[in-house]
């Protein structure tokens, strides 16, 4: 990629006759990048924007422009008790997902930063795994599990399976804040006479709210929205959301769709912000 | 005795803490990772082992199918081109979010995480809106336009299975690019202008190959991604169109020949850890070379 700049040489010379080719060459680069930058910016945000249009269509099929302004779509979502039933599973499962992971992760993350002990770097390596594999294995190697030890699909399969794939992401952001604490703060509030357990309550734990926080906020949106893990461990008698979505997606082609799926964004939306004023946006980069 | 007790607490508690966490890995992730082994590799019906005979017979079945290897080509190169063209429309707005004020720096991490927090489905649903049939955003704007007289079909192809796993994929290419180019050194940049390369040059020759580190992470994570998701060629490439994760689906879902399904996702899964390491050494050789020639 260097060869195609060959033509101006980093001579010495140049920099006295250094003007109008490569000033040209140079605002073309520039073009060229904010060019690519604005459509990255509506590939990022016009997609969304279209699906929330869609669903206020008068029509009873999804087309564009949309035409008048109607509630129709939403109303219908709501009166709809498989979804309802199907939001309330994923909230379920979320919940439970959420408290477990983080049950877990909070003092493993404690004591793979702090701790000295011997298999530390095969015990962090082995918690941080599953991350890298797709949801999908995780989602037939449970289920493939629970058919030889004769357990069923059911949300409780989703749950176990969902606390495996979430796990490095709480363990992760614990970590991460659990490195950056300053030990002087530790040090201060015992040479100011406080005893260790206040100092562990009042200096460690509370500094590590945010994270907690943010890895939970994380956790939690995964775990309802989550679809590949969970079509393979969700049994077909309770549907997660996602689930239903995903049916709905294939043979239903009302703006109902795009109703749920406006919600889905709007809700993402507000946790987003109320991240960003809680915990600061920078956190969320993990 | 209670003294001691915190005082070990303070220092992490040696591995006890993490022995919760470790034990439930354990269980729920190696074992089941141990049985998906097996059964690529043991005769299953209906869910249940019918003798504990290993054979190959499975590997070999796949591995000898001619339809196999098409379809393991076309996850390839779905992978390969989602994971080039990501990285070509991620970098630029990486780079310029280095460039602007605080404002801006936030609007953008703002529109890159925000997609992250909604579901892939409901992403992807938003392509079958756009490009799909005659009133699809696309068409309906190119007919208008009267660029087109009849509807283009878009949909149900390579080309829709690809944008949209750029577009899906965007955020995790953007991020680690972003990490690696804020805390970048600026003054090689500012002696190389100062030394009278041009900014195009300045850009090729030390942003570019001083962001590697964020360009390994991102490609790795990306083709990751892609070659292994099964919900965009589901939804996005039609019936007809099959990937080896769709492979997988249908094998277990659909079909339930457990066996060739989990000979297919182990097959999937070491092919692509194969390829994210072959992604990572390209990189770092790259890297170590670019640094020779500065």
């Amino acid at each position: 990629m260097s060869e195609t700049m060959s033509t101006s040489r980093p001579d010495t010379a140049d920099v006295a006759e250094r003007g109008n080719p490569s000033k040209v060459i140079d605002r073309i680069g520039a073009t060229i990048l904010a060019i690519i930058a604005i459509c990255t910016i509506l590939l990022l945000s016009v997609p969304s924007l279209i699906v929330i249009a869609i669903s206020f269509t008068e029509t009873a099929y999804i087309g564009f422009p949309p035409q008048g302004f109607t509630f129709k779509w939403y109303a219908d979502l709501f009166a709809r008790d498989q979804i309802i039933d199907a939001a309330v599973t994923s909230l379920q499962i979320s919940a439970a997902t959420t408290c477990l992971s983080l049950a877990l992760a909070i003092p493993a993350a404690y004591g793979l930063v702090r701790g000295r002990f011997f298999g530390r770097g095969f015990a962090s390596a082995l918690i941080v795994a599953p991350q890298m594999l797709p949801g999908m294995v995780i989602g037939v190697a449970t289920l493939f599990f629970g058919a030889y030890i004769a357990f069923r699909q059911s949300n409780l399969m989703v749950i176990l399976a969902l606390t495996v794939f979430c796990l490095p992401f709480a363990v992760r952001m614990v970590m991460a804040r659990l490195t950056q604490l300053d030990p002087a703060l530790e040090e201060a509030s015992l040479s100011m006479g406080a005893s260790k357990t206040r100092t562990f309550f009042e200096i460690t734990a509370r500094q590590l709210v945010g994270a907690i926080i943010a890895g939970g906020a994380f956790v939690a949106i995964e775990a309802f929205d989550n679809l590949t893990v969970a079509l393979f461990t969700a049994s077909p008698r309770s549907r997660p959301l996602s689930v239903e979505l995903y049916n709905l997606v294939q043979f239903d082609s009302s703006p109902m769709v795009a109703a749920l799926s406006s919600l889905e964004i709007l809700a993402a939306f507000v946790v987003m912000i109320v991240l960003a004023k809680a915990v600061g946006l920078d956190r969320l980069r993990t | 005795m209670a003294a001691s007790l915190v005082d070990k607490v303070m220092k992490g508690g040696g591995f006890w803490p993490a022995a919760p966490a470790f034990l439930y890995l354990v269980v729920f992730f190696i074992m089941p990772m141990a049985v998906l082994l097996a059964f690529g590799f043991v005769p299953i019906q209906r869910g249940t082992v019918q003798s504990a005979n290993f054979t190959l017979e499975y590997l070999f079945d796949v591995l000898s199918d001619d339809l196999f290897w098409r379809v393991w080509w076309r996850s390839f190169y779905v992978g390969v081109l989602s994971t080039f063209f990501c990285f070509l429309f991620a970098y630029p707005l990486a780079y310029i979010h280095t460039l602007v004020g605080r404002r801006l720096q936030m609007v953008i991490l703002i529109l890159t995480v925000a997609p992250l927090l909604t579901s892939a489905l409901v992403r992807t649903y938003a392509w079958l809106v756009i490009l799909g049939g005659r009133r699809g955003v696309v068409n309906a704007v190119l007919m208008d336009l009267g660029l087109v007289s009849r509807p283009l079909r878009m949909l149900y192809s390579d080309f829709a299975v690809i944008v949209g796993m750029v577009q899906i994929h965007l955020p995790f290419m953007i991020l680690p690019l972003i990490t690696v180019l804020s805390s970048r050194d600026r003054k090689l940049e500012q002696a190389s202008l100062g030394l009278g390369a041009s900014r195009v040059r300045t850009f090729f020759r030390i942003v570019l190959p001083m962001s590697m580190p964020g360009i390994i992470a991102g490609t790795t994570i990306v083709f990751a991604l892609s070659y292994t998701n099964f919900i965009i060629p589901q939804l996005l490439g039609g019936g007809g169109y099959t990937t080896v994760a769709v492979q997988v689906y249908e094998f277990i879902v659909v079909i339930l020949d457990w066996n060739k399904g989990a000979i297919l996702a182990l097959l999937l899964l070491v092919s692509c850890f194969l390829f994210v390491l072959m992604i990572t050494l390209a990189g770092n050789r790259m890297m170590r070379w670019t640094e020779a020639k500065v």
